[in-house]
């Protein structure tokens, strides 16, 4: 079977740093996949390399079995991407940032589709018309969120989507990676957050030093577990 | 007052550090010294030229002695015979050209009326004259405030951006003196550089040891000052490096380049001359009315401004040289208010000029440079009065081999006046500006402080 | 997708306050200067129409003379302003309004600007062509430093690749965007240009002025596209919107100021010319070997009166038709203008050898390539203050032959004698066709080949550089 992500002994070696030693994973749609690591394990060089921002020294990483280096363009078609902390065009407005974004991506939509996917994404309506420079980092996220969706993506990509924002805020967001996931998309995620890993992770990947340690479904694990593990690893 | 010294030591490593910073400095003084070589050699140049100048002259007076063997009448003499009126330029001229290109340093003179010779241009290339000069005095007033933009900008900023700052002010260190040190270092650096390079254009150029030494030392080290407290201000404001180098390069651009541009419209809107086209025009005019007119009337125009030759022979014949000089003279004579009006036409535009300088340093010390150096205007006007006064002296020396009809010799040649002039120093002017510099530095420098004072250092 | 990033950065810059009041200000700077161009370029077009056509009206209502005493009574040439020069003043300040045209010697154009001024006008006009050549550029660099490094630092960059658009479409994107907002200042001020242009009749209906202003928007159009794409290409490939700026900057400087500055010095130091009073030793020295007009002892005026006297089959002066005089001195003007004109040759060669520098910079420096394109367009560059010299000289040659085929045509003893008034009013006064744009180009090829060399060149390599900029 075709895996929608999949890396292949990926290596990632910096001028002074090995980032990533040969690693390999597999990610089926309606999966929810979340890395684990300390600063510096090699999660963002994995997202990077998915993503086609970094060239691998060595190995292959696939989207929807296209392999991403060398087709950087056509595999943005398969995924959106939300990084840890959304910066959007600050001179427009949540709508035109939206609408901007969509439209790169080949999508024309209606003043009142965009606005209906801002709803959903939980932006206040009373928002949408101002200028995102006056936003808080929660309701650019929500911008943000609402651009991955109106891609209509098979994989999202994503760089610690829940640091900094409030409980409610996170809750909202855990809320809309499952009903993505149950429509088949498939999400990889990096976090520190081993709480929201454990509540919307399908499996978790433990990073160290570049290489994958550990994989566990989260359906076997509880909260604690998942710490006492992660702990082991980080010794 | 030890840990001002600490940080300033600090600050040197930091710049020593810096590649980029260093290689920018060499290039000032290499861009400096490039300078002082063109002035010196254009200087040069002109001193050559003038040098060449007595043997024109002499190559003339020799043809005429071979086209003239015996006595001659002085008529003919006055009328082929050239010399030259000299501008020699000080030795400061190579430290500051001002507009000794533009405005010619030599004048050819006949005894036909001056005024359709005094305004004769030299051959110059126009493109060149246009891109203008790059003498010492354009690297200290346009290039040096950019030296000290590059190394001030982030003066505060950049450690701020890095968060180092925070680390320093944790330190028993008063946010004062934290500036203070860095100022103090860039200023010791620039004031070094822009003295060894004038320290270096006076060794070459071997511009005499005196009083005015100091003046142009003065002008420098204040306008550097200025710059510096822009630069104190900008820092004062506490925003981020970006916004420094945009603040400053527009203070630049708008002192060094846009109020210059503004002021010269200004100037010409306000003072023009047409009397320059009007007098040549009227000048021919009159000269060439006089073939036409009676010769009793022009003679006895003439005699009125010169009674002592009344006495002389009634002219009879068709054609005699002293008719001819006198209404020469009276083609000049007719133009006299005009050349008045235009010369004090050109004297208050440059008075305007000294006048507004205080509305940007660069102005002010671009003028009182060239001032010092006797490259500008008034020098030039002065020149040309000189050139005047030395037409009266060959006409005086003619007029009595004319009217007393006496032969012209080959000894005689020797007798003629020569012609000298040698720029000097416009020290009213330099001084003015010196005083108009120092004024700006202190109100500059008092707007940084008191925002240093009004708002705390804020480190994050 | 490019006309999405445009109109993204066409709207951005538009509510960025920073900018707003940065290209209000430069857009009155350029209107001001326009309109003080105008009417500084109307004084001085007045003062010399009215100049020259009071010496006009002088020599036509000359009285009864002698054609060399009204050889030597002379006239004047005053150098009219080209059309376009109130958008580029060019040398026109730097050089001669007034030429006194007479027998037997060629003066210099006299009265320039510059020496009516102090050495305030070396810090530069403030002219359209200044606006434009060195402001605009400067706006441009304010608008585009930080066109990839900021995007970078925000991580925008990121997402608007994971929307599948390639680092070169956004680049052009960029460009075309910043484009439109530059546009947006200078055609205001190119659209009064031509405004002002129709409005002055005797260029409403010239199409070589209008070809001129087309050719000169046009230029200034590759000029600024080459800056943006220069600006974008240095933000692309610099990690830091400061070190973009810093370095945009000090391309600015070393361009705009230092680089012009320093060729042209140089060029005039690699090649010495000749003073005036060396230029005039000359011509004298050489014109010695012809024939002396006012020199009724020289040889060779003997000989061609011995030679007239064969021709006629006379046996003295007294009873040839023509004057010996007259003729004698139209040989020497030949002989004098033909050696001034090589002397002038060489001189204006060591200037060409000069410029030359200057020109050959424009490969290095594209300011010193739109230098040259938009004088010489306005005709207010060098090749035209030369054509003026040559048709006030051919002028000059002209009249002192038409005055000695004059005073030959009067006979033995015709310096006794004068011409009636009425023979002045039939010669033609100067009149200044200032020449056409066909001509004009001629000379601006090498600019516009640079110019044009520096759009392609980096637009090619500076976009393909920008293909391997880091992204995070």
């Amino acid at each position: 079977m075709t895996y929608i992500l999949e890396a292949k002994e990926l290596r990632k070696q910096y001028p002074n740093k090995l980032a990533l030693r040969g690693l390999n994973l597999q990610i089926e749609p309606g999966e929810v996949f979340c890395l684990l690591g300390q600063n510096g394990a090699g999660k963002s060089t994995t997202i990077n390399l998915f993503l086609g921002f970094v060239q691998p020294t060595a190995g292959a990483a696939y989207i929807n079995g296209v392999e991403v280096a060398s087709n950087p363009l056509k595999i943005k078609q398969y995924l959106a991407y939300i990084p840890e902390n959304v910066m959007l065009y600050a001179h427009l407005t949540g709508v035109e940032n939206l609408a901007l974004f969509s439209s790169l991506a080949g999508f024309r939509y209606s003043e009142k589709e965009l606005l209906e996917y801002l709803a959903n994404a939980g932006l206040p309506a009373e928002a949408v018309r101002r200028r995102v420079g006056t936003y808080s980092k929660g309701m650019r996220q929500k911008v943000g969120i609402a651009i991955a969706v109106a891609k209509h993506a098979k994989v999202l990509l994503l760089d610690e989507p829940t640091s900094g924002l409030d409980p409610k805020a996170s809750n909202e967001f855990s809320e809309l990676l499952r009903r993505l996931s149950q429509q088949g998309t498939a999400v990889l995620m990096a976090t520190h957050d081993l709480f929201r890993a454990k509540e919307v992770g399908t499996r978790v990947g433990i990073m160290r030093e570049g290489e994958l340690v550990d994989v566990r479904p989260t359906a076997t694990l509880n909260a604690n577990e998942l710490e006492q593990l992660y702990l082991t690893y980080m010794q | 007052m030890r840990t001002f010294w600490i940080l300033v030591r600090y600050e040197w490593r930091h710049f020593r550090a810096a590649k980029g910073l260093v290689l920018l400095t060499g290039l000032v003084l290499l861009v400096g010294l490039y300078g002082i070589y063109y002035g010196t050699t254009e200087i040069e140049r002109q001193r050559q030229h003038l040098a060449t100048l007595p043997t024109l002259a002499h190559h003339n007076v020799e043809e005429l002695k071979k086209k003239f063997p015996g006595p001659a009448d002085a008529g003919d003499i006055g009328y082929y015979h050239t010399t030259f009126a000299v501008h020699h330029p000080t030795e400061w001229a190579s430290l500051a050209l001002g507009q000794r290109d533009v405005n010619p340093y030599y004048v050819k003179l006949r005894l036909l009326g001056l005024q359709g010779q005094l305004y004769a241009s030299e051959n110059v290339n126009p493109t060149k004259v246009l891109s203008g000069n790059f003498d010492l005095a354009f690297v200290l007033v346009y290039l040096f405030p950019l030296l000290i933009i590059a190394l001030s900008f982030n003066l505060l900023s950049s450690e701020k951006e890095q968060g180092i700052l925070v680390l320093l002010l944790a330190q028993p260190v008063r946010p004062g003196v934290v500036v203070a040190a860095k100022l103090t270092l860039r200023l010791l650096l620039v004031l070094g550089l822009a003295l060894l390079l004038s320290a270096v254009a006076v060794a070459w150029a071997r511009v005499p040891l005196d009083g005015r030494v100091g003046v142009w030392v003065a002008l420098v080290v204040l306008y550097c000052l200025f710059w510096f407290g822009v630069v104190a201000i900008v820092t004062a404001l506490q925003r981020n490096s970006a916004f420094n180098a945009v603040a400053l390069v527009g203070a630049w651009l708008v002192l060094v380049v846009l109020l210059p541009g503004l002021l010269n419209v200004y100037v010409d809107a306000t003072r023009p001359v047409p009397q320059g086209l009007e007098l040549t025009i009227k000048q021919r005019e009159e000269i060439h009315g006089g073939w036409d007119k009676p010769k009793s009337e022009t003679m006895n125009r003439f005699f009125a401004l010169y009674p002592q030759w009344r006495d002389t022979a009634t002219i009879r014949e068709r054609f005699v040289w002293r008719w001819y000089y006198a209404f020469q003279h009276l083609g000049d004579e007719s133009v006299r208010p005009l050349v008045a009006a235009y010369t004090d036409g050109l004297r208050q535009r440059f008075a305007l000029v000294e006048r507004l300088a205080w509305v940007s340093p660069a102005v002010n010390a671009q003028v009182s440079l060239a001032a010092l150096a006797g490259t500008d205007l008034p020098t030039h006007l002065a020149f040309q009065q000189s050139a005047t006064r030395y037409h009266d002296a060959l006409r005086a020396f003619y007029y009595p081999y004319l009217f007393r009809k006496v032969a012209f010799t080959h000894d005689d040649y020797a007798k003629e006046p020569t012609h000298t002039f040698t720029s000097t120093s416009e020290l009213g002017t330099a001084t003015s500006g010196l005083w108009k510099l120092l004024v700006s530095v202190g109100v500059v420098w008092a707007t940084g402080l008191l925002l240093l004072q009004v708002r705390p250092l804020n480190p994050r | 997708m490019i006309r999405s990033i445009a109109k993204k950065e066409l709207v951005s810059t538009l509510r960025d306050r920073r900018f707003v009041v940065l290209s209000v200000l430069m857009l009155a700077l350029l209107l001001a200067a326009t309109l003080v161009g105008r009417a500084s370029y109307r004084t001085l077009q007045r003062e010399r129409q009215v100049a020259q056509q009071t010496v006009n009206d002088q020599f036509h209502h000359q009285p009864n003379r002698h054609p060399h005493r009204v050889a030597h009574y002379g006239s004047f040439a005053f150098r009219p302003k080209a059309g376009l020069s109130f958008l580029d003043a060019g040398l026109d300040s730097f050089t001669g309004t007034a030429v006194f045209l007479e027998a037997h010697q060629q003066n210099s154009v006299n009265f320039s600007q510059a020496q009516q001024a102090s050495s305030l006008i070396r810090f530069g006009e403030l002219t359209v062509a200044f606006v434009l050549q060195l402001l605009v550029p400067l706006l441009i660099i304010f608008l585009c430093f930080n066109a990839f490094a900021e995007e970078r630092e925000a991580g925008t960059l990121k997402l608007l690749l994971t929307q599948g658009v390639s680092l070169r479409r956004i680049a052009w994107g960029k460009i075309t965007g910043y484009g439109q907002a530059v546009a947006l200042v200078v055609v205001p001020a190119l659209a009064l240009a031509a405004w002002l242009l129709l409005s002055n009749e005797s260029f409403a209906n010239s199409p070589d002025a209008w070809a001129r202003l087309g050719l000169f928007g046009l230029s200034y159009v590759v000029y600024f596209f080459l800056w943006i794409v220069g600006a974008v290409v240095v933000s692309a490939r610099q990690q830091h919107a400061r070190t973009a700026l810093v370095l945009l900057l000090g391309c600015w400087m070393l361009g705009g100021i230092i680089l012009p500055k320093a060729t042209a010095n140089l060029g005039a130091n690699l090649f010495p010319a000749i003073t005036k009073a060396e230029l005039d030793a000359k011509v004298h020295e050489d014109a010695q070997k012809g024939i002396n007009g006012h020199d009724p002892q020289d040889a060779r005026s003997a000989a061609l009166k011995a030679n007239l006297l064969k021709k006629y089959k006379v046996d003295s002066e007294e009873k040839l038709p023509v004057s010996v005089g007259g003729l004698v001195m139209a040989e020497s003007e030949a002989y004098t203008a033909k050696v001034y004109q090589q002397h002038f040759a060489t001189l204006n060669h060591t200037y060409e050898r000069q410029n030359a520098l200057t020109v050959w910079a424009g490969l290095l420096n594209p300011y010193q390539a739109i230098r040259p394109l938009s004088m010489g367009l306005a005709g207010s560059d060098f090749a035209h203050y030369v054509h003026f010299q040559q048709a006030a000289e051919d002028y000059r040659y002209q009249l002192v032959q038409r005055l000695n085929a004059l005073q030959t045509s009067m006979g033995y003893g015709d310096k006794e004698r004068k011409l009636d008034a009425a023979t002045w009013r039939a010669i033609p006064t100067f009149a200044y066709e200032a020449p056409v744009l066909g001509w004009a180009l001629g000379y601006l090829v090498g600019p516009a080949l640079a110019l044009l060399l520096w759009a392609v060149g980096l637009s090619w390599l500076g976009l393909r550089a920008i293909d391997k900029t880091s992204i995070v």
